[in-house]
């Protein structure tokens, strides 16, 4: 299909009836969403299962959709919900508690043989420290982050995705880089990095 | 030392690359004679690197997105059986409810309730009815079935890539006989098949021109 097809109207072709439309919107959105939700939820089955949800309810919802906003704004709109709630359920019942262990890692797809594995360790502890201070944001912040800051989103796009005011999810934004800084300086503070 | 009175927020905004244009060079000005507001955009620049360096580390490896599309229609397959069967509760509610009071309502309704459930127990369910969504829970099952040939042709690649390129006999066979229970029912069970015998025989010939080497 012609990569050049804006996703507002294979959107449109879609609602016209033509299947093959959603199949290339969701090849063209699957990995973004996909690393989005890894990001967020940090368990690699749950990022699949939210991913598959997130799918299956643009899906079920294309048919009466109005584009206001950007489809992609939209998506992350859906998946950002999931998220959120997936936290919320998380914080309710810890049986839900992530296991770092199971997120593949670069340097650990690609690992050297004849690379210190003391620095390999320390390597992937401090990625542990890190991405657990991200965890410590609230599901707000932590969305407001993720999405201005790996998805590439302009704040407006957030205010959109996230339903809130721009003015909104600037506090959020601040609030979430003033807690990173608090929670890493210990790292740069002690000479870890 | 009194601490410098600019806003927090500018600092922020400044490691975050998010400052308009039109405050960004006085606030550079001012950095130039503010410790204060230059170990603040420091720190919090440390941070969002270290953030950015622990989020790259994550990856999506492209395997585990090959069935995203399959799953996807299996649940759409799965929620149009529990839809039309609500779809017809629904509407079966709304016509007995309405010459009625809630009350009566209630009542029809749990005696309905309590025949559906019968009927479930002594017949076989209804067919569902002809409308929009079960022709795309035709679809989406048309679309499943195109995913798992789609499995299993990937399958199938890997084994020969495992075979030609890495030499591995035990993995590629390993790999063929997942191909080949994927593909029951589908004319790739003969390919696999096909695949196993030749792998068979190749290391048969192998194995019978090293004997006749050592000879």
């Amino acid at each position: 299909m012609d990569k050049l097809i804006d996703d507002e109207m294979l959107v449109a072709q879609f609602q016209a009836g033509r299947q093959n439309a959603f199949d290339e919107l969701m090849k063209r959105y699957k990995s973004k969403i996909f690393s989005y939700l890894l990001r967020s939820v940090r368990n690699y089955e749950d990022a699949e299962d939210i991913t598959i949800e997130v799918f299956f309810k643009a899906y079920r919802a294309l048919e009466n959709w109005q584009p206001k906003a950007k489809f992609s704004t939209w998506l992350y709109k859906i998946a950002s919900n999931l998220a959120i709630d997936y936290h919320r359920a998380k914080a309710r019942n810890p049986v839900y508690a992530l296991d770092d262990a199971e997120i593949p890692e670069k340097h650990l797809v690609a690992t050297d043989m004849h690379s210190d594995p003391v620095k390999q360790l320390e390597e992937k502890e401090r990625g542990l420290i890190i991405r657990e201070a991200v965890d410590q944001l609230s599901p707000k912040q932590k969305a407001v982050f993720m999405l201005s800051r790996y998805e590439g989103l302009q704040l407006k796009e957030v205010a959109e995705t996230l339903d809130m005011a721009e003015g909104t999810v600037k506090i959020h934004l601040h609030r979430a880089v003033k807690r990173l800084q608090t929670l890493l300086r210990p790292l740069w503070e002690n000479n870890d990095i | 030392m009194p601490k410098c009175k600019k806003s927090e927020g500018q600092a922020i905004d400044y490691a975050y690359k998010l400052l308009p244009s039109a405050e960004e060079l006085p606030f550079k000005e001012h950095l130039k004679s503010c410790k204060d507001c230059t170990e603040a955009v420091e720190s919090y620049t440390a941070a969002l690197e270290l953030t950015d360096e622990a989020q790259e580390e994550l990856v999506v490896p492209e395997h585990a997105l090959r069935d995203i599309e399959m799953n996807v229609y299996k649940r759409l397959a799965a929620s149009q059986e529990q839809t039309t069967w609500l779809s017809r509760l629904s509407a079966y509610f709304t016509s007995v409810g309405s010459p009625f009071g809630w009350y009566k309502t209630a009542a029809v309704s749990s005696v309905a309730i309590a025949l559906i459930v019968a009927a479930v127990l002594i017949s076989k369910p209804p067919q569902p009815e002809q409308t929009l969504q079960v022709t795309e829970m035709q679809s989406a099952e048309a679309r499943i079935e195109a995913y798992r040939e789609q499995g299993i042709q990937w399958n199938l690649e890997e084994a020969l890539i495992t075979h030609h390129l890495r030499n591995d006999a035990w993995e590629t066979e390993s790999q063929l006989n997942r191909m080949k229970e994927q593909a029951q029912g589908t004319s790739w069970t003969k390919v696999a098949d096909k695949q196993l015998q030749n792998l068979q025989s190749g290391i048969l010939n192998r194995t019978q021109q090293n004997r006749i080497g050592e000879n």
